[in-house]
């Protein structure tokens, strides 16, 4: 019995120990993440809208993250267009990926902001070319309708890659199908601004 | 034994993942490029090496009877604080080895040399054993993911070498050459072995 309670207050202390140690990491790299994890957002705003460069992003999404609309100056005036974030089920991941639109529903730019394809087939969706700075697979997307956007083997303008015709189709469709549940809330927008 | 054999053994003698085929999961896993093999082995060195200074402290203090979970919860705390700075400081390399990183605590390495080494030897040996463990890990998996990533994919730590006319063997980047990889480095070793024992 005495043996029990001995035991356990040495595992106990030791828990203790672990718990308050990594109590105190945490309150040190905590910000540092959240920085991070805002820096990345950033960027791929910057990226996939240009236009709002000089200006600002708002968030507007019902859950952080999702929607933004951007604007061409910092104080909130001209709107410059939107964008979303998009999720499609992808061959091995959920892959993610920043939209950014133009006010008639054109795509500006896209950028993946997370996947785990297989490496070497559907990981090509971020593949840059030997020579060039820019993901070919993304490049595409450009100006492009982003209701109709859809690739190749579905009648569509965006080549698929070969042998991740999967992943090719889950960033496509899930393009699409965000877009089109977004819409009525752009045209909202949209409308509220020219008032 | 002296404390440079101490710290030499790991590297080669006693390779953790060559010799001891222990931590086989990890390295097959995130060995398709150098920077993710380097990215792992200085996680993994780190909590080697926490958690090896920290047995080798406290073995006189931990009744027998509960060794092994006070063992993994000194590992799981240093994973959690190598997966925390990681994801703070270096975010891309958190994403690239994404779930290896907290299975860390699960590598039977670390356990293996905190129940056969740490609990056993002084804090000086004990460091030496880490650092040596942890370079003969780190080495592998650079080793391995250099084969990988040049055959695979026609680079070298992510940049393309070989030029857009060379057609990867994509086999190399895919789990077959992961096995592949490490069973042909195994067989080597094994060979300079017995060439040496023939002598």
């Amino acid at each position: 019995m005495r043996n029990i309670i001995k035991l356990s207050s040495i595992l106990t202390l030791v828990t203790a120990i672990a718990a308050l140690a990594l109590a105190g990491v945490n309150t040190i790299t905590k910000p540092l993440i959240e920085e991070q994890m805002r820096l990345a957002v950033h960027n791929a705003l910057l990226e996939v809208l240009p236009e709002a460069s000089g200006g600002v992003c708002v968030d507007v999404g019902e859950k952080k993250g999702e929607l933004f609309e951007a604007y061409s100056s910092p104080d909130t005036t001209g709107l410059a267009g939107f964008a979303f974030k998009a999720y499609g089920k992808g061959y091995s991941s959920t892959i993610e990926t920043m939209v950014g639109l133009d006010l008639n529903g054109n795509i500006k730019g896209i950028k993946i902001l997370f996947q785990q394809e297989t490496p070497g087939l559907g990981s090509k969706i971020e593949e840059i070319k030997y020579g060039k700075s820019k993901p070919w697979f993304q490049e595409q997307f450009k100006n492009k309708n982003a209701e109709r956007v859809a690739v190749d083997k579905d009648d569509g303008e965006i080549k698929s890659i070969t042998g991740a015709t999967i992943s090719s189709r889950a960033v496509t469709n899930s393009i699409r199908n965000g877009f089109k549940k977004i819409k009525p809330r752009l045209e909202k927008i949209i409308k509220g601004e020219q008032k | 034994m002296t404390l440079s054999g101490e710290l030499l053994k790991g590297i080669y003698k006693e390779n953790p993942v060559l010799r001891l085929a222990l931590g086989l999961c990890p390295t097959l896993a995130v060995s398709n490029s150098v920077i993710n093999g380097i990215g792992m082995g200085t996680a993994f060195t780190f909590v080697l090496l926490g958690s090896n200074i920290i047995v080798s402290l406290i073995k006189k203090g931990v009744p027998d009877k509960i060794r092994i979970p006070v063992y993994i919860v000194i590992i799981a705390s240093f994973v959690t604080i190598a997966d925390l700075f990681m994801a703070g400081f270096a975010p891309k390399l958190h994403k690239a080895l994404g779930i290896f990183v907290p299975l860390i605590v699960v590598n039977c390495i670390i356990l293996g040399r905190a129940e056969a080494f740490a609990s056993k030897n002084s804090l000086g040996r004990s460091i030496l054993d880490a650092i040596g463990m942890g370079i003969g890990f780190t080495l592998t998996l650079v080793f391995i993911g250099f084969f990988r990533e040049f055959l695979g994919d026609g680079k070298v730590l992510g940049t393309p070498v070989m030029g857009s006319s060379f057609e990867p063997v994509l086999l190399f980047i895919l789990p077959p050459g992961a096995f592949l990889s490490l069973g042909f480095l195994m067989g080597f070793l094994n060979w300079i072995d017995s060439k040496k024992v023939r002598k």
